[in-house]
C-alpha cells in the first residue's frame, strides 16, 4: 500500500513539475513577443501599443480580473454598464502593462522559478530582470483554462498589480456611491491620458 | 487581384484569430484566492485620509520636483559609483540590521548579517564593495517596524508622513527609533558632525528613488486614485517585509515608499 503511495506522489509532482515547465514555456514565448514589439523602432508608437493591447486581450484574463476588482458593485451594475466596464478595463490593463513592460524592454530578463499551486490551479512564474544596480523579481500568475494559459495577475516586487487596482478602484467606488456607471466615467478619461502619454 | 484577395485572407484569418482568442480570455474566471488576498484587504484603516491626503500632494510635488530630476540624474552616473553608494549605505545599516534580527530571534541572519558587515567594512573598503555577496552572504533587511510586528504590534492607522511618505502608526514609531538607535547618526552627532545625518538621508532617499523611477511613473500615470494606489503598495511591500518573503539575492523595491533610512 505504501509502495502505491509512493508511486502515486511521484506521478503528482512530475505531473505538477510538467504543468509549470509548460506554463513557463509559454509565458516566455509571449513575453518575447511583447519585448520584441517594444524594440523593434521601426513601428509607430500607435501600430505597438495596438499591437501590445491585442497580445494583451489575448493572453490576460481581462474579464474576470475586471470583475474581480469591480468587487461588489459590479453585482448592481446593469448589463450594459458591465460591458462598458470590462472594455474600459481591459484598455487600462493594457495601459498599464505596457507601461510597465516600457520600463523594462531593454533589460535581460530570465525565468528563474515555476511553481503550479495545486490547490488553487495557479501557476506563479517568476521572472528576474537584471540591471546594472540590482535585480527585480517579477511574478506572473498563470491560470489554465480550457486547455491554454492566461495570465491572472502581475507582481512586480511583492506588490501584486490586480490587488492594487482593486483597492484603487474601491476607493474610487466608495466616492461615488458604489456605481460602476460613474467610475467609467473616470476610466474612460484615465485612459485617454495614459495613452496620450504612451503614444508620446 | 490575387495579391488583394490573399491580403483579405490573411486579414480574415488574422482578425478571426483575435477575436476568437480574445473571446476565449472572457471565459476565465477569478476568485478572490487567484490573487492570495480576501476581501477585508480592500478596506485599509485610514481614519485620517483627508488629511493624508494633502500631504501626499505635497509629498508628490516635491518628489516630481526635486526627487525624480535628482534620481534621474543620480542614475546618469557610472554603475560602479550608484552600486558603491549603494553598498556604502546598505553597509551603515547593517549594525541596526543585525539588533532587530536578533530581537526577532533570528540569530542565523544576525551572525550572517555581522559577518557581511565585517567583511564589507574590512575588505569590501568601508562598504563601498559588496564583498560578502561574493562569498554567498547576502544581504537581508530587518526594521523595528517588522520587529514590532513580530511582536504582534498591529499596524494602526494608515499615516503618510511628510517628506518620509507612506506609513502606518507602528511603522511611524519603528522609524522613530531607528533615528534614535542609529550608532553612525549618534557618532555623527557627538563628534559635532549633525549636518552628516541629513546628507546620509538625502543620499540614501535618492539612491532608493533612483531605482524606482519607471515603477513609479507607471503607478503615477496609470491610477484612477493614486492615492490609493500607493497606500496599497506600501501596505502589500510591508507585508512582504514582515514575512520575509523576499529574503533573497533580489533587492526588495518598494514600489513608492522611499526608505530614507
Amino acid at each position: 500500500m505504501n509502495f502505491l503511495y509512493k508511486i502515486f506522489f511521484i506521478f503528482l509532482l512530475n505531473a505538477t513539475s510538467l504543468l509549470a515547465d509548460e506554463a513557463s514555456d509559454w509565458l516566455k514565448k509571449e513575453i518575447d513577443t511583447i519585448l520584441d514589439v517594444h524594440r523593434d523602432t521601426s513601428i509607430s508608437k500607435v501600430d505597438r501599443f495596438n499591437l501590445i493591447e491585442d497580445s494583451i486581450n489575448n493572453n490576460f484574463a481581462g474579464a474576470g480580473i475586471s470583475k474581480f476588482v469591480a468587487g461588489k458593485s459590479w453585482f448592481s451594475a446593469s448589463k450594459e454598464t458591465k460591458k462598458e466596464y470590462v472594455k474600459l478595463f481591459k484598455r487600462h490593463l493594457a495601459l498599464n502593462i505596457t507601461s510597465i513592460m516600457q520600463g523594462y524592454s531593454d533589460q535581460e530578463y530570465e525565468l528563474i522559478n515555476s511553481k503550479y499551486d495545486e490547490k488553487t490551479k495557479v501557476n506563479m512564474i517568476e521572472m528576474e530582470i537584471h540591471n546594472d544596480t540590482g535585480n527585480i523579481l517579477v511574478t506572473w500568475r498563470v491560470k489554465k483554462s480550457k486547455d491554454r494559459y492566461f495570465v491572472i495577475d502581475l507582481i512586480v516586487a511583492d506588490i501584486s498589480l490586480v490587488v492594487t487596482k482593486r483597492s484603487e478602484f474601491h476607493s474610487m467606488l466608495k466616492k461615488v456611491d458604489q456605481k460602476l456607471n460613474e467610475l467609467n466615467d473616470v476610466l474612460r478619461l484615465q485612459n485617454e491620458s495614459s495613452y496620450s502619454i504612451i503614444i508620446n | 487581384m490575387i495579391n488583394i484577395k490573399s491580403l483579405l485572407i490573411i486579414f480574415f484569418i488574422v482578425f478571426i484569430n483575435f477575436s476568437v482568442l480574445s473571446d476565449e480570455s472572457d471565459t476565465v474566471t477569478t476568485t478572490s484566492s487567484d490573487f492570495e488576498t480576501t476581501y477585508n484587504e480592500d478596506e485599509i484603516f485610514d481614519p485620517i485620509e483627508p488629511i493624508n491626503r494633502v500631504i501626499f500632494g505635497f509629498n508628490n510635488m516635491a518628489d516630481k520636483i526635486i526627487l525624480e530630476p535628482a534620481a534621474k540624474g543620480y542614475r546618469k552616473l557610472p554603475s560602479p559609483i550608484q552600486s558603491g553608494v549603494n553598498n556604502f549605505l546598505s553597509n551603515l545599516r547593517a549594525p541596526l540590521v543585525v539588533v532587530n534580527q536578533l530581537l526577532q530571534g533570528q540569530g542565523k541572519n544576525a551572525a550572517e548579517t555581522t559577518g557581511r558587515f565585517v567583511v564589507n567594512t574590512t575588505a569590501g573598503v568601508l562598504g563601498l564593495v559588496d564583498v560578502a555577496d561574493k562569498i554567498g552572504l547576502e544581504e537581508k533587511e530587518e526594521d523595528y517596524g517588522q520587529t514590532l510586528a513580530t511582536w504582534g504590534v498591529g499596524d494602526g492607522f494608515y499615516i503618510v508622513l511628510p517628506i518620509f511618505g507612506p506609513s502606518n502608526l507602528r511603522d511611524s514609531g519603528g522609524l522613530f527609533l531607528t533615528y534614535a538607535t542609529d550608532p553612525f547618526n549618534a557618532y555623527a552627532v557627538r563628534e559635532g558632525e549633525g549636518w552628516v545625518v541629513p546628507l546620509r538621508t538625502a543620499t540614501n532617499a535618492v539612491d532608493k528613488r533612483s531605482k524606482i523611477i519607471d515603477e513609479v511613473n507607471a503607478l503615477r500615470n496609470n491610477s484612477v486614485d493614486y492615492y490609493a494606489a500607493v497606500r496599497s503598495s506600501y501596505y502589500q511591500n510591508r507585508k512582504a517585509a514582515i514575512l520575509n518573503i523576499d529574503d533573497s539575492e533580489l533587492t526588495p523595491l518598494p514600489l513608492i515608499s522611499v526608505e530614507f533610512e
